[in-house]
């Protein structure tokens, strides 16, 4: 019971969380040369949408130039959809082994409006500085990439101004 | 010695620690602090913020996925 | 750190409560079907089973170990907590080992760095990067959650973070709509930085162990000093 306890009841602490992770990112390089990476899966998620509505995201600029997908793979059949449902499974497997899982409403209209807007924005931020906290981030300043250690700092920057916005209009 | 409630469920993190906090300063020396929320990294957030207050502090889980944590305030 | 005065307190809402109901039955149905897709990945692409296994392992640990990156951004300016930030820089630390040495085989002795195919997250740096990044960082301070956090709490049952999601999708789309603009007034002009690059791969990498050990200690500072709210 005790042993319960310790895994899977009472929260790990966070740098257990981030040496693990460090470390199977690293795995994640070694066997399949991809570092972890989520929010190119969203885009090309949304452009699967687009697609069954009929319009042509793969004639898009974007997708002209820039070309993330392994050989073979198609806006909704690709590595990122795997990883990321992988992401989503593993974490509710865990809250369950925790009986911990509770569907969490949303409190009021404010919310969904800056849960909506912070999406958005999120979404937006990650096609101009190549990737989200992990792609840019997490995985871009161990590849000596300069771009990685410049997303860190301005982040910073947007979190402060996030801060003053929290704290102004939301709290 | 008084209990303040605070009922933090369905908030998302930072609101339940920057409520705690507001709330904790209007509150007298030897009070509890109690906070609902059902948002698994407050709990952490919040205790590790109220350790470092030096705050007697602790939590309990009432139901799946719903927490109360007790912060007293000693100074 | 507790009293006797929350003890009494703990015990007595203890008893007022029902009996918890316990989760895990589902837990194990889904961890079954975790493997069973695992299996079958295992036959038909063993490249989609490796992804899969490690988005299973990331996905449990942030969610066992409360990972948050908004909150390694936020909680140091907000309450001057650094603890996230610190498992970070650790994490970092293990990367640039791991990443160098995975690089190091690819690049093996060569003078010419193939800066496109090197593996990992090299991409060109430049005033998009900063744009992009404080976007970013506005927006996950006021949703209240990152890329990984968003997938993990929606494993959590948020019904608030799916929306986000679906924010998340709209936004990548219209970045992606508008990215001839950026390309074209920054993007295309920017360099790409490989630091290797410039002092070589042993160097870059020893470089950066001893800049990420030197913000761990800076970072720790930081924690000591701050305690209260700073705005």
């Amino acid at each position: 019971m005790s042993l319960y306890n310790r895994i899977i009841k009472k929260p790990w602490p966070y740098w257990v969380g981030g040496i693990l992770l460090g470390i199977f990112n690293v795995i994640l390089l070694t066997t399949t040369g991809q570092s972890w990476t989520i929010t190119t899966g969203f885009l090309y998620f949304g452009a699967h949408i687009l697609n069954i509505f009929g319009l042509q995201p793969s004639d898009w600029y974007y997708f002209r130039q820039n070309t993330w997908l392994l050989p073979g793979e198609t806006f909704i059949r690709n590595y990122y959809t795997v990883l990321n449902l992988a992401v989503i499974l593993g974490s509710l497997i865990a809250v369950l082994w925790a009986s911990e899982f509770k569907w969490k409403k949303i409190k009021n209209k404010k919310q969904l409006f800056f849960g909506f807007l912070g999406g958005i924005l999120m979404g937006y931020g990650t096609r101009l500085s190549f990737g989200c906290n992990i792609g840019a981030y997490f995985s871009a300043i161990p590849s000596f990439s300069l771009h990685g250690w410049v997303t860190a700092v301005f982040m910073l920057v947007g979190a402060w101004i996030g801060c003053k916005v929290l704290l102004k209009y939301i709290l | 010695m008084a209990e303040v409630r605070i009922d933090c469920m369905y908030e998302t993190c930072p609101i339940p620690l920057l409520k705690a906090l507001k709330q904790l300063e209007k509150m007298n020396i030897g009070d509890i602090l109690i906070l609902e929320t059902d948002h698994s990294c407050a709990v952490t957030n919040i205790i590790e913020w109220a350790k470092k207050q030096q705050y007697n502090v602790d939590y309990t889980e009432l139901n799946e996925g719903e927490w109360e944590i007790y912060i007293e305030k000693v100074k | 750190m507790s009293s006797s005065k929350i003890e009494e307190l703990k015990k007595r809402r203890q008893k007022e409560n029902k009996a918890k109901s316990s989760q895990i039955p589902y837990a194990a149905i889904f961890t079954v079907v975790a493997i069973v897709i695992y299996g079958v990945f295992l036959k038909i692409n063993l490249k989609y089973s490796t992804f899969w296994i490690i988005g299973l392992l990331i996905g449990f640990t942030i969610q066992r170990s409360r990972f948050c990156f908004t909150a390694s951004f936020r909680d140091p300016i907000l309450v001057g907590n650094t603890s996230v930030l610190k498992a970070i820089i650790i994490a970092f630390i293990i990367m640039t080992i791991g990443f160098a040495l995975v690089q190091y085989i690819f690049v093996g002795d060569s003078e010419i760095f193939d800066i496109y195919n090197i593996p990992g997250q090299i991409h060109p740096v430049g005033i998009h990067t900063a744009i992009g990044a404080i976007i970013f960082g506005i927006g996950m301070v006021i949703s209240g959650g990152c890329a990984s956090g968003t997938l993990m709490r929606i494993g959590e049952g948020f019904i608030l973070q799916i929306v986000v999601l679906v924010g998340f999708i709209v936004g990548t789309l219209l970045g992606a709509r508008q990215y001839e603009f950026w390309d074209k007034l920054f993007i295309s002009k920017s360099p790409t930085v490989y630091i290797p690059q410039y002092i070589g791969l042993p160097i870059a990498m020893i470089g950066q162990i001893v800049i990420l050990i030197l913000l761990y200690f800076f970072v720790d500072w930081y924690d000591r000093k701050n305690n209260l709210m700073m705005m």
